[in-house]
Order: C-alpha cells, then structure tokens, then sequence
C-alpha cells in the first residue's frame, strides 16, 4: 500500500516542480561530499560535535527529495540513490527549522566548494516552497505580511514615514542654519532618488539626517520618494519570489514615475543585492535608470570634490565588518574600505575579510525569528572572535541588518564595542563651508534661555540603576522633573498616579516586562495618553511592541543611547523644537 | 480603458492604492478565523482605528472559511470593516472558498446596510492566490450579486499597486 501524502506535501512537491531549473539541477546534483564547505559554516564551528549542521548534511534532505521525484534514477531505483520522500506536515516542520533555523544563506559554504554548489540557493528556494504553503516561522510571517500590504518590512505608515522626513529636515535647516537644506520629497526629474530601510525611519532617523547633510553639502539635485521607499526586501529571505518582484517593481516604477536619473540605495546589504542584482528579475523589468549603493555615491563625492572631510573628526580605531550580501553576492567591498581611509585616522581589517568574512549572523532574516535566537548566538562566537581580534572600539558594516545582528553579538558576548555605518562617519567627518555672519551688536540684557523640558514630567523605566541616573541626569540637567521606576509594577504605579508627559521604556525587565507595561497604559483610558519611548538592549524584541494591537509607540531608541539622542529623540517626541 | 463598470443600478469601480485609507463607507479585511488583526493591513487597521476594534473582535467566536463578521471602524475613514476569512496558501478548493468568501461578505455587508464597500484583491499577495484567478473569481462574484436584488450601490476593489492593478483592469474589461 502506498504512503499517504499530505495536501500540503503534494503542493510542496509540484512546486519544486515549476522551480527546478538548470542551475538548481546543477548545484542538486554536484555534491560529491567532499566535505569542504564543512567548516565555512559558521554554525558548524560552534556546533563541531553536530554533523547535522554541515552544508552538505542540511542540503541532502531537499536533495534527496529531488532524486526521489525528478531524476530518473530515482524515480525507478530509489534505494539506489538515495532518493526519500517527503509525506507529512510534521516532515515539512522539520525541513522549516533546516532551511530558516540552520541557516542564515549567507553563501560562505557556495564559495568553498570546489563543485559550485550553491547551497544558499537552494536552501532560499526550499524557504520559498514551504512559504507558498503557509509553513514560515512567525517573525517571516509577519514581516512578509507587512511588506506586501503596507509596502515596507516594519510596517511604517505613510504619515509616519513622511513625519519623519519633515522632522529630519527640520533637524538639518537647524544644524545648518541654512533654509535651503532641505530633504526633498517626490521631486521630479532628480539626479538622485534616495531609498532606504524602513529600520531608518523607526529606529535610527539620524541616518537619513546623516545622507541628507552629504547630499546637500555635495550640491546634489536629490529627491526621496513618498512610496515604494523602501529598498529592503523580504522576498530575498522568504524565497517568495512573487514578493521579490512585488516590492522590487513599486521601487523601480516610482523612480520611472519620478524621472529619477539615478537610484541611490542606501547602506543595506540584503536591500542592494535584492533591489541591484535580483530585482530586475524578480520583477521582469528592464530598468532605465542607474541603481548605486550610496558608498559609492559618498566616494564619488570625494573624490570629485564635492564634498571635503576631515578624518581627524574620526579618531576612535574602528574595523569593518563585510556583510555578507554587499561582499559574497555583489563584490562590494574595496569601496567601503576606500571611504574608510578617507574618513577615519585609525582603522584596522578583521580577519577574514571581504568575501571570506564571516556573517553577522544575523543575516537571512534570523532577526526575525526569535525561536532560533539562542542557537543564532552561539553560532556567532566566531563573530565575537573575529571582532575582539581587532582591538577596535567601533565597528562599521554598510548594512542596517548586521547593525542589528552585531549589536546583539557584541551584548551577548559583552564586548562593549559600538556599530557604526560609513554614513555617519562620513557626515562626521564633514567640513561644511563657512557662512558669512553678520556680527550682531549684543544686546544689552543677556538672554536666560529657559532649560528646554522645564515644565515637563518625564518618568524614567529601567532595570539597570546606571541607566536610570544616566538618562535621569541627562532629563535633569534640561529642566524636566524625573520620576524613576526599577521595575514595571512600579512603573504602572507611578505613571498612573503621576501622569508624566512622557516615559522612557526599557523592555527586558524581571517581572513585568516592558511590552507587558506599554500594554497596560495604552489600554486604560487614564494613561493612553502618555507618550512612550522604548529604550532596548534587545532588538529582537521590538516586533513584541510594534505587533501588540494598540497605538504603536511614539519612539524607539536601542542601547547604548548617548546624550543627545536621547536629547534628540525626546525633543522631537514633545514636538520642542 | 474605464475602470468602472454598471451592473443593474451599482456601480463596480477600480481604485488604486491604500485600502485602509480610503474614504468608503466599509472595507474587507482578509481575516484569519481567530480574527486577530496581526501585520500588514491588520497593523493599519490597529494604528489607525484605535483599541476599539480589537475589542469588538475579542468578543468574537472563532470563524469558519468563508464566515464573515462586520466590525465597527474605530477612529478610521470608513465606518464598518467587513473581517472575511477566506481561503490561504493554495488549500484545497480555493475557488469555491473564495466564492463563498465573497458572497458572505456583500451579504453581511448588506444587512448591516452599508451602500460601497471595498474589497482588497482577496488572498492575493501574502497568502498567493494568483491574481488572475483572484480577479476572475471576485467580479464575477460581484456581477453575480449585484445583478440580483440589492442596496449596495457601489463596490471598489482597491489593489495596492500597478501588479495588482493591471490583471483587474484587464478582468473587468472582459466581464461580460
Ligand atoms: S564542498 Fe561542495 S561538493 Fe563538497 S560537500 Fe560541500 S557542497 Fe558538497
Ligand atoms: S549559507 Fe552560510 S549559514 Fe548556510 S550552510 Fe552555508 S555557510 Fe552555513
């Protein structure tokens, strides 16, 4: 009696059906079991005494699917070539914790092996398969979810996105103190047309301030587009090719739309590969315009002159961390290196480097899926290895999600160093051209300028007493009155009985935590209005905030948080100026 | 080529963009059977619309395919959100789920008296009905309902862009 298949079996299988092609036939049928690749794992080296982490071990099962059901010596002699099927759901589940908890596709072991076998390929095609059956860990879901109907992986509105533009621009008319400096927005016929990671706009707005500064000071005919604005994609790490070719095409047809004569993509490993190489093809578009990473944008700048840097401004040693998208899949790596000579007094390579570098491990979407999070982080002691080696105090990546992915290394494995991206090193290091002043005659009366948070209550959440003072001190020290909370019951307490304008909130806390409080407050009618700002040492943890079905907060701020921007951030949430 | 088409005394129309961010009277949420809101435009519908709405939906058994429940708006443009639970991922008998998925929501949508009522391109995108099938399968769907006896005036299927736009256009021209 023959075995019976599950639905979601069959669908798997004719799937795989439509989406073998040569290249997959080729990498599927390569494998000699040479071993090779073994050790270019990163989760085979902190796993040594587990073969079931080899490349070639996790890449047999979908293999042996394949010789059972497509080629023909499987077909008719199974046995022969170890060819198995796949019957139940239970076995999908299994091949899912395989393909996205094994796995990070970071192509270290395709470029090992002597026979080019793609692992990473294939590894992303069994993603995709068990995607179009609805079998995806929960994070991959919800980011996926998010891209395809609202048009960016973390959800970002459109108000909200275009807010935080405004609010930028505001930011640098500010610093600059210059009207024209300005973040332009779906202005026609640009030279440049500015995409980014939504991570920008809700965790880390000073990057878009930071490329704005450069384009402005580069004299730079530049425009960020209101929709289709993000050139992240999920479909890279899903294996969804439809959503590939769904976020790509909203991108390319703005720019079209736009008559941008050029896309600059900002510093994104996964969001230049997918939106530079694979896009195109995704999409089934010829593009008419040119696409570049914004490294090399920031370079040409330089050497052409338009901008002048100072790198005496830069002077803490800083290494590099390659990610491994930019660097394996599309050989972006001397330029970052260039720019870093340019900008910074003290840098040293980390070892291996360029395309032999380790991943961040926080590549393929691993970010996202926080069921594998501890195995995630023991792979990357080799990570945690490689950047001690350095001596470096900073470590800079062109990459939003080996900023994450690092941060969460250098906090596990305690290493107290910082991450950086080339673009605030550049804006740093930026000489901006002398206006003329007019010399004013003082006035008589010297003017007490009032402390900027006089009159408000701000209450401060954090489990870590140094943090508490820290960000008490800072609140002090600009007038605002500081109620402090040690733990979350305490916090509800107080924010009920004080109703402060605003709270700073710490997520990992013992007992209740800090989605838990958020919750809380947001749901009673008496403390909803409170503004709220997360303060986390866990980015992993932020989809906790942003899924709960109530008023997303009003910042968002990762550890460590220095003076200003904490200052920064809390200003623009009390809407001071 | 119109994007509008007359059925009896309604109107089917094409609108593309946000359909969470119309201005209609009620839209469709391609819910799941737990009706939690969850990502994508169940996180526009969250921020948007305020606790209200997840309120209501807690208080709600659990649905079956093709079950429909209209929820208040909260704080959104439309005043009614018609939560669908249609088929997902290629499962069995897609077609006919949808079709029953479409039925029960202009008829839910009916009783509760609401005139225009938009749909999203319905399983389409993250849970992968092709869209083809998806569009042939909604306006006959619609044509079907509203040649019979009906108030609903006009229905908007509202794709979120030129991908999706263009095979409903195309479905629309050729409904006969
Ligand atoms: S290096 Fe290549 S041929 Fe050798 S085991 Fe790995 S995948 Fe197979
Ligand atoms: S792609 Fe990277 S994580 Fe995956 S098996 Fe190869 S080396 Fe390991």
């Amino acid at each position: 009696m023959s075995k019976h298949r599950s639905y979601k079996a069959e669908k798997f299988l004719e799937r795989l059906g439509q989406k073998l092609n040569r290249q997959m036939v080729g990498s599927l049928v390569a494998c000699v079991h040479c071993g090779m690749c073994t050790e270019a794992c990163h989760y085979v080296l902190a796993n040594p005494d587990d073969p079931t982490y080899a490349p070639a071990y996790k890449a047999d099962r979908l293999r042996k699917i394949f010789k059972r059901h497509f080629d023909w010596t499987g077909r008719i002699f199974p046995w022969w070539v170890g060819g198995k099927s796949i019957f139940t759901d239970e076995e999908l589940e299994e091949l899912k914790d395989i393909v996205f908890g094994k796995c990070t596709n970071c192509r270290r072991c395709s470029i090992n092996c002597p026979m080019g076998v793609d692992f990473a390929t294939y590894n992303r095609m069994t993603r995709g398969l068990l995607v179009s059956v609805g079998i995806m860990p929960e994070g991959v879901a919800v980011v996926s979810k998010d891209q395809w109907e609202i048009g960016n992986q973390m959800g970002v509105l459109k108000e909200d996105y275009i807010d935080t533009l405004e609010w930028m621009s505001d930011e640098l008319q500010l610093e600059l103190e210059d009207d024209t400096a300005i973040i332009p927005i779906d202005k026609m016929n640009c030279e440049v047309v500015y995409s980014i990671n939504p991570r920008e706009v809700k965790y880390d707005p000073r990057t878009i301030a930071d490329a704005a500064k450069i384009f402005h000071n580069a004299g730079e005919n530049w425009t960020m587009p209101s929709e289709g604005w993000d050139m992240t994609n999920f479909g890279l790490f899903s294996g969804d090719d439809a959503l590939g070719g769904a976020v790509a095409r909203r991108l390319y047809e703005k720019v079209s739309e736009l008559k941008g004569r050029k896309l600059v993509i900002s510093e994104c490993g996964h969001g230049y590969r997918s939106t530079r190489c694979e896009g195109p093809n995704w999409a089934g578009m010829d593009i008419d315009f040119e696409m570049e990473s914004s490294v090399i944008t920031m370079l040409r700048y330089i050497r052409e002159g338009r901008i002048k840097v100072d790198k005496t401004r830069n002077t803490t040693p800083v290494t590099f961390h390659d990610s491994c998208n930019n660097a394996r899949s599309c050989g972006l790596f001397e330029e970052p290196r260039e720019l870093l000579e340019l900008v910074v007094t003290d840098w040293r390579e980390m070892y291996p480097n360029r395309a032999e570098n380790y991943c961040c491990t926080g590549g393929g979407g691993a970010m996202s899926m926080s069921e594998y999070t501890p195995n995630r982080l023991k792979s990357a002691k080799v990570k945690a290895d490689q950047l001690t080696a350095t001596g470096a105090e900073i470590v800079v990546t062109s990459c939003h999600n080996c900023v994450d992915g690092l941060t969460d290394v250098i906090r596990h494995y305690k290493l107290g160093m910082e991450v950086s991206q080339l673009v605030n090193l550049v804006a740093n290091a930026l000489i901006i051209p002398e206006k003329k002043v007019i010399v004013e005659v003082p006035a008589v009366e010297e003017v007490v300028k009032e402390p900027v948070l006089k009159g408000y209550k701000i209450l401060v959440v954090d489990d870590e007493p140094d943090i508490l003072t820290f960000f008490s001190s800072v609140l002090e020290d600009n007038g605002a009155e500081v109620l402090e909370a040690l733990d979350g019951d305490t916090a509800v307490e107080l924010a009920l009985k004080e109703k402060p304008d605003l709270m700073t909130l710490d997520l990992n806390m013992p007992g209740k935590d800090g989605g838990k409080v958020f919750e809380e407050l947001r749901n009673n009618p008496a403390t909803a209005g409170i503004k709220v700002c997360i303060i986390t040492g866990r980015p992993e943890l932020r989809r906790l905030i942003y899924d709960r079905p109530v008023t997303p907060p009003e910042g968002y701020l990762d550890k460590p948080v220095d003076e200003d921007t904490l200052m920064l951030n809390v200003r623009k949430i009390l809407e001071l100026a | 080529m119109s994007d509008s088409k007359h059925i009896n005394h309604s109107i089917i129309r094409l609108v593309k963009g946000d359909i969470t961010d119309l201005d209609i009277e009620a839209f469709v949420y391609y819910a799941t059977s737990d009706l939690v809101l969850g990502s994508g435009f169940g996180n526009s519908i969250s921020m948007r619309g305020g606790p209200s709405i997840k309120e209501e939906l807690e208080k709600v058994e659990e649905l079956n395919i093709g079950d429909v429940y209209v929820s208040k708006a909260g704080e959104m443009k439309a005043d009614y959100i018609v939560h669908a639970v249609g088929p997902k991922f290629q499962e069995e008998d897609t077609k006919t789920k949808l079709k029953t998925t479409m039925m029960n929501s202009l008829k839910k949508a009916e009783e509760k008296g609401i005139k225009k009522l938009a749909f999203p391109p319905m399983g389409a995108g993250f849970y992968g009905t092709p869209l083809p099938m998806c569009a042939d399968i909604m306006l006959q769907s619609i044509k079907e309902y509203l040649e019979g006896e009906t108030n609903l005036e006009e229905i908007v299927v509202c794709p979120l862009d030129t991908r999706e736009y263009t095979p409903f256009l195309e479905a629309l021209q050729s409904l006969a």
